[in-house]
């Protein structure tokens, strides 16, 4: 574990003190005071019921992040590889699994920082109407899930391909076919093979739930159903990325 | 002690392309060897093969007594200069050097004390803590051989250490290395296009050809395999030198003679596969027994770029 923390304090020292996560941070910050500002003006011209706005606010919070974290996992082992650092990682007696872990563990921070960063813009929609408490918990417990998941498979899409630039178009491509059933007509979203699409995308069943709990009120043990799959893909991409990180070598295909 | 590497067999190709042929190696310890060949040659190949980073088709090795079965124990024990040592350009040297050292296991106190050493043992003490973005392309290799002494490995593979370097920056890098061998013990694989840098602080050379060895041994050795035929200049009194030239003419040792263009020089080609240390002392005796003063013998060194072009002419 002491090399795990190793990698991981590394990644972390690039990231944010010389790396992306500040430049990428701050432009979430403004998307999502623009995003606050809109939902907040609507509301007032009663577009907009205030929970709803609180929930908009959120699965956007999520969904950048959720961004956010897939860019920087999909460059982390392509990256290196591009910048000619792998070799020399790889050549040290840590686990390659480890070298993975560490690198997703320092891309999740972003996560966390983005959803501290949206705290004050949920308590300010959120005022008076009594879900503050419940929208923070599920917005932390059902983005960090979501963000897993797409997390691990940005490391996993890294760690196979061969160059950084298609590591990336193939995680971006994966985000949108991941958000896409969001974007469906209502009437395409009920019957029994859509129903279960809508429960096995991580992310639609996660912000299906965090909908439900925030927009409607339902109690929070009520839906608990539509976390099944986003607990059990993100456990399973999680894994897969490790076991696909254990494999990793200077040349992907090539055995090391 | 068991050899510092040793393998049998050992192949590697990509696609329909041999890369490593049947290698057959066996390197003491404490040996500062010379890995020579074209591009393309295997080079490369080898020492990734030997530094667990690739697999082989085929064949058995070991690296520090290290059976190849067990990766992660060879690559506790060995240092590595790759081909490609890209740094992460936002890091000092001393926090490149403390990460390392901390992956290898040590604690933060050892791996910060193993940083420090190390930048003083190859030059970087003063810019310890300048961001690797303000390194020169030699501060980066010496801070790359720096790197691979981070566990104070027992072999240190070095691919092309000096590539891209000016002369001061491969006298710098070269002074390095040999303080390597010489003060740690290290057996240290030189992987160099630059002939001059394996004669002057290599002990052995091996020259690898379209993957396969085609020359092994000494560097003397390896030049009277395939070298040219030497020179020499032997320098008598004027008046001696046509004595001299009856003298020479009749050697064995002498495949041709000329009459330099100083009145008192005569020029010797040696028979082919002699060398300077054995026909020099040879030609003097001659020379001697003939009451000849003798004023100089100056024999041409062997070559080993003579031999290097030789050996890979087919290439």
């Amino acid at each position: 574990m002491t090399r795990l923390r190793v990698v991981a304090a590394q990644e972390l020292r690039d990231l944010w003190l010389t790396g992306r996560g500040l430049p990428l941070i701050l432009a979430y910050a403004v998307l999502l005071s623009v995003t606050s500002y809109l939902v907040a003006s609507n509301r007032a011209l009663n577009f907009l019921e205030q929970r709803e706005a609180v929930g908009l606010t959120l699965q956007v919070g999520v969904g950048v992040a959720a961004l956010l974290v897939l860019v920087v996992a999909a460059d982390a082992i392509s990256g290196e590889r591009e910048r000619g650092t792998l070799e020399s990682l790889l050549l040290t007696p840590a686990p390659r699994w480890v070298l993975l872990a560490g690198k997703g563990l320092a891309a999740m921070s972003l996560w966390l920082v983005a959803y501290v960063v949206s705290v004050p813009y949920v308590w300010y929609l959120a005022r008076g109407t009594g879900v503050l408490g419940r929208a923070l918990v599920a917005g932390l417990g059902v983005g960090t899930l979501i963000v897993l998941f797409l997390c691990s498979l940005g490391l996993a899409i890294s760690t196979v391909t061969g160059s950084n630039r298609v590591a990336l178009s193939v995680s971006f491509f994966l985000l949108l076919a991941a958000f896409f059933p969001t974007q469906l007509p209502t009437a395409a979203q009920s019957g029994g093979v859509a129903d279960v699409l809508l429960r096995v995308d991580p992310v639609t069943a996660g912000l299906h739930y965090l909908s439900e709990l925030v927009v409607r009120g339902r109690p929070a043990g009520e839906d608990l159903g539509w976390l099944v799959g986003p607990i059990v893909l993100a456990v399973a991409a999680a894994a897969a990325a490790c076991t696909v990180g254990a494999r990793m070598s200077l040349r992907p295909g090539r055995r090391a | 002690m068991p050899p510092a590497i040793a393998c049998t067999g050992l192949s590697k190709s990509y696609g329909p392309r041999q890369a490593v042929q049947p290698l057959e190696l066996e390197v003491e310890p404490g040996t500062l060897l010379g890995f020579l060949g074209p591009n393309g040659a295997g080079k490369t190949s080898v020492i990734r093969i030997l530094t667990t980073i690739l697999t082989p088709d085929a064949g058995a090795f070991t690296v520090a007594g290290v059976p190849h079965d067990r990766p992660a124990e060879i690559r506790r024990r060995v240092g590595v200069l790759p081909e490609s040592a890209g740094y992460a350009e936002g890091q000092t040297g001393e926090q490149v050097l403390t990460f390392f050292a901390r992956l290898y296991g040590q604690s933060g106190t050892q791996a910060s004390a193993t940083a420090r050493e190390l930048l003083d043992l190859v030059g970087l003490a003063e810019r310890a803590r300048t961001l690797v973005a303000g390194y020169s392309r030699g501060m980066r290799q010496r801070l790359g051989i720096a790197r691979a002494l981070v566990n104070r490995p027992e072999v240190v593979f070095l691919d092309e250490p000096t590539l891209g370097l000016d002369p001061a920056g491969q006298r710098q890098v070269l002074q390095v290395i040999g303080g390597i061998a010489r003060q740690r013990g290290s057996t240290v694989v030189l992987s160099t296009h630059l002939l001059a840098e394996v004669e002057e602080v290599c002990d052995r050379v091996v020259i690898l050809n379209a993957g396969r060895v085609v020359a092994d041994g000494g560097i003397d050795e390896v030049a009277r395999v395939a070298a040219a035929p030497r020179q020499g200049r032997v320098r008598l009194p004027a008046d001696s030198v046509a004595a001299g030239l009856r003298v020479l003419s009749a050697s064995p040792e002498v495949a041709r003679i000329a009459r330099s263009e100083a009145r008192d020089e005569i020029v010797v080609e040696l028979r082919e596969g002699l060398t300077p240390a054995e026909a020099g002392p040879r030609i003097l005796r001659a020379l001697l027994d003939a009451d000849l003063p003798v004023l100089a013998v100056e024999l041409d060194r062997g070559r080993l770029s003579d031999a290097f072009l030789t050996l890979t002419a087919d290439t």
